[in-house]
């Protein structure tokens, strides 16, 4: 088995770019790989709590929240976060936050390495 | 090298793709993408497919889009999920987001 790091900059709901990094991320979960994911930009979106579930809407806060339970690292840029006025306090539980040199880390650790940009 | 190339939107992939080369050169068509694999253009398959590439195109966007199998251009290989992480840690090592 390996490792997968996955980087995405694309926005929570506005695109179905993130829903795709999380299927992605899920089907190598699921086959015994190791995965982290790097939420830059629009994507940080994605590791902020209280996310609503709307019938027509994407929502992947529950799919993130198992994925975490199963061992995916997630961790959000910090300075992506608080430009977009959100702290800490508001992180979803098992998210990280790091500046950018956990995502180079990751990369460098990393088997696989998908650069998902922004929209 | 072998290089993994995602291409998500229709009709606006940048030039970038036609410069790329590589060893193994894949073309992976998901969301919008699809539609290279899946519509015509004045009857003929979109230019796209020329390209001296392997084709893949992922099933779960093709059927979400109202297509079936059946629709796919033969050159483009149908792959779900599973087929793809296989396809990631298997066949290609870089990849690329156009």
């Amino acid at each position: 088995m390996g490792k997968l790091t996955i980087g995405v900059f694309s926005s929570l709901v506005g695109s179905m770019t993130l829903d795709f990094a999380v299927k992605l991320a899920e089907a190598a979960k699921n086959k015994g790989h190791d995965v982290d994911m790097w939420l830059s930009g629009n994507a940080t979106m994605l590791s902020k709590k209280t996310q609503k579930k709307f019938r027509d809407y994407s929502y992947l806060e529950g799919p993130v929240k198992d994925l975490i339970g199963k061992g995916m690292q997630v961790t959000a840029c910090e300075a992506c976060a608080e430009a977009r006025g959100y702290h800490k306090e508001d992180t979803l539980e098992g998210c990280h936050r790091h500046s950018m040199d956990w995502y180079l880390a990751s990369c460098f650790s990393a088997d696989r390495v998908m650069h998902i940009g922004g929209e | 090298m072998k290089l993994g190339i995602f291409v998500n939107q229709y009709k606006c992939t940048s030039e970038a793709l036609d410069r790329m080369k590589a060893d193994r050169l894949g073309i992976i068509l998901v969301q919008n993408g699809i539609y290279y694999a899946t519509v015509k253009e004045n009857g003929k398959a979109a230019a796209l497919l020329d390209k001296d590439a392997e084709f893949y195109a992922l099933s779960e966007d093709i059927q979400s889009r109202g297509f079936t199998e059946s629709d796919v251009d033969g050159k483009v290989k149908v792959i779900d999920y599973n087929g793809l992480v296989d396809l990631i840690f298997n066949d290609y090592e870089k990849f690329a987001w156009i």
